[in-house]
């Protein structure tokens, strides 16, 4: 952790202390600390259920930590008064892992939707502004398709093209490469990195796909039970051949980073005995 | 015609039609539409006995109505119930002073009303003026126990 | 048995909780009216889904309650010598119960179901997420103007409703039945006070729309986001809704009649 602050000297974009979280009797967070740079491709790897989206929306506000802070941008995300959150969040964009498109309004109106809500623009502008975002993700063609005939794939690429709309300071992504052919996944890579270089984004990216993700990431974090395990650039990760790298890129089922939802030994479980 | 005007102007048919459902059940269902609204001024009748008579009850002379009673007590002096009639403006000094009230029932079961008939008199009905000649309500069981009552006296 | 309790705690725990929550979301709707104010079209569009797409359900059925209740009405009122006052009481019992009553039934069955699965999918779908994260409140863009558009429309359909239940009931008692036209219509309108029976009946029927409409849009919002809680919402939204209605009924029936 303070190896990033010695690095990078300007305070990070999100700085994540202490946070504790759970869900019933189980914590999913139990004391993360974690910063994301500006202005760079962070990474948050782990595995299936580790938290992950879980993790995204604790940045969002959506839910609320058990323990510890969360700032972003210098504001602390919890104690903002709903209109302050609000600001805040128009400053965030997320592209949630389904897509999370209006379904009753077009390609077109899902895009124009944030600048419909938050900006004033003239009906030229932003028809303009909505073509712009969907011809980089190469879906203008499809602006007047309703989300229901869209496949996941390509709801994905317009709720990317939505997330971007209004020009954020940070995008989080959660899983944007699940459906997406090799084409269009090396589009969205280069998308990702193009969004973060020239527009000065910070993006977040949640994924499992490693190669995909080692390419585009500046940093990269990964989380397991509950806690962050490793963090460093690709290059360091590849290099300290951390057990977890070796793990997630030849996909054994064991290792540092478990396969298992916590449960009762296998046989416990089946012969039923008491715990 | 674009989704939005159709949209438009159905929202608009239907605010017309429940509008006009409402005036259809202000002025052609209930009283408002029928009803007296203007002035109206107090003449007052003393019954022995008013039945079921009840406030808002028309009051009608020849079958037309000219008023409706406003007010209902008793007054403990002479044991009598008095009924407070308002009376439409326009009949302002037109009732002879002399009219006889008596309590009505409208078909064999209906609502009772107050019918007015018009008596000879030059001096006419005025504010707070009184109303001399009752008749009570026909109340059915005194009507049955005095018919049987009658039937008795003729067997003996 | 000390189980027993405890299970009985919790669930009354929950259900406080549970409306706890509903009001909260009330409250955070009547705020909602500000930018309904300011974005009227957000209205329009839902009193279009949610109040002309039950026209066509509530004007037949007022259509054929009115004619049944003309029917019946004449065979028994003619047992007595009594069918000039038909129109009365077919107008009575519209006016004052049947047409504020199975209106709110009826729209719980249209429009409060379909407005408690929209919502509970867009729940499921996340879109409701979406739309925090996009700075958008749903409570006030998207609960906000379903709510109002209900509240305003169930008083519009129950006049609707009683005014094609009287005509249905002059229909079958005038055309079918011959009863005088004149005493029909006068028995009604002596009958009928506006300020009692009329504004009365508007009154049940704003209580009603309030009631389903937030019924409806609480199941949906507070539903578990899967197939089967939404379908779980659903029919809860229906069966609160009759039941509140029905309960709502007698009691504001007690208080404006007795
Ligand atoms: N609404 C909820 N109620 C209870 N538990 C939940 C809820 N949502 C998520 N969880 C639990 O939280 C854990 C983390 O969920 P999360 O969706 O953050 O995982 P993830 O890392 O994004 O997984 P994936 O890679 O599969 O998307 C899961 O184990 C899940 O069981
Ligand atoms: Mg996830």
């Amino acid at each position: 952790m303070s190896k990033a602050e010695n690095i990078d000297p300007t305070p990070p974009l999100v700085r994540i202390r202490g946070l504790r979280f759970r869900r019933g009797s189980r914590w999913i967070f139990d004391g993360v600390d974690m910063d994301i740079p500006r202005g760079k491709v962070t990474a948050i790897m782990g595995p299936s259920g580790t938290g992950k989206t879980t993790l995204l929306k604790l940045i969002g506000g959506q839910l609320r930590p058990d323990e510890g802070t969360v700032e972003v941008d210098g504001e602390n995300v919890h104690a903002l008064k709903t209109p302050d959150l609000y600001r805040l969040r128009m400053r965030m964009g997320m592209l949630f892992q389904s897509g999370a498109l209006l379904t009753d309004m077009s390609v077109f109106e899902n895009v124009a939707f944030p600048l419909r809500e938050h900006t004033g623009l003239t009906e030229s502008m932003i028809r303009k502004l909505v073509l712009l975002k969907l011809e980089a993700v190469g879906l203008r063609g499809a602006r007047d398709l309703m989300p229901s005939e869209l496949s996941g794939g390509m709801a994905r690429r317009v709720a990317l093209a939505r997330a971007i709309a209004l020009d954020p300071m940070m995008i989080m992504y959660d899983e944007p490469f699940t459906g997406q052919d090799p084409i269009s996944m090396g589009v969205l890579v280069q998308l990702i990195r193009r969004l973060n270089d020239a527009a000065r984004i910070s993006s977040v990216v949640v994924s499992h796909d490693v190669t995909d993700t080692l390419r585009i990431a500046d940093q990269v974090h990964v989380i397991s039970n509950g806690r962050v395990v490793e963090s460093g650039s690709p290059a360091q990760l590849q290099e300290s051949g951390g057990d977890w790298t070796r793990q997630f890129i030849q996909g054994l089922p064991d290792g540092p980073v478990p396969f298992h939802y916590p449960a009762a030994s296998l046989r416990e479980d089946v012969l039923e005995l008491p715990a | 015609m674009n989704k939005k005007t159709v949209i438009e102007i159905w929202v608009g048919v239907f605010m017309a039609l429940g509008l006009v459902a409402l005036f259809f059940l202000a002025m052609q269902v209930s009283n408002l539409g029928t009803a007296y609204t203007g002035e109206t001024f107090d003449v007052n009748a003393r019954f022995d006995n008013i039945g079921g008579l009840k406030v808002k009850a028309p009051v009608t002379i020849a079958g037309v109505e000219v008023g409706r009673v406003t007010g209902i007590r008793y007054d403990a002096e002479d044991f009598r119930a008095v009924v407070v009639m308002g009376i439409q403006e326009q009949y302002l000094e037109r009732i002879p002073e002399d009219s006889f009230a008596k309590i009505l029932t409208a078909g064999l079961l209906g609502e009772q009303y107050v019918g007015l008939d018009p008596g000879g008199s030059e001096d006419t009905l005025a504010e707070g003026s009184e109303i001399a000649v009752t008749q009570s309500a026909l109340v059915l069981e005194e009507v049955v126990g005095q018919f049987i009552f009658g039937k008795a006296k003729e067997g003996t | 048995m000390i189980g027993f309790f405890a299970k009985l705690g919790g669930w009354g725990l929950q259900a406080l909780t549970r409306l706890g929550r509903a009001h909260l979301l009330l409250l955070s709707m009547m705020r909602g009216l500000l930018e309904i104010l300011r974005r009227p079209r957000l209205l329009l569009d839902q009193v279009f889904s949610v109040g002309v797409l039950t026209i066509l359900i509530i004007a037949v059925a007022g259509l054929f309650v009115g004619m049944v209740l003309g029917l019946q009405g004449f065979y028994i009122l003619s047992r007595f010598g009594g069918e000039t006052a038909l129109g009365l009481m077919v107008a009575a019992s519209l006016v004052r119960e049947l047409g504020p009553v199975l209106t709110a039934l009826l729209f719980a069955g249209r429009a409060g179901s379909a407005l408690t699965a929209e919502i509970g999918l867009m729940k499921a779908t996340e879109q409701l997420s979406g739309l925090e994260m996009m700075a958008v409140n749903p409570e006030h863009r998207v609960l906000a103007p379903r709510f109002f558009a209900g509240f305003l429309s169930v008083p519009l359909l129950a006049a609707l409703f009683s005014m094609l239940g009287v005509m249905g009931g002059w229909m079958v008692g005038g055309g079918m039945l011959s009863v005088d036209q004149g005493a029909f219509w006068n028995g009604m309108q002596n009958g009928i006070d506006f300020r009692e029976d009329i504004i009365n009946g508007v009154i049940k029927s704003v209580v009603f729309g309030f009631v389903c409409t937030w019924i409806a849009i609480f199941q949906g919002y507070d539903c578990v986001p899967t197939s089967e809680g939404v379908s779980r919402a659903t029919t809860r939204t229906v069966v609160h809704s009759s039941l509140a209605v029905l309960g709502l009924d007698f009691v504001l029936t007690a208080l404006m009649f007795s």
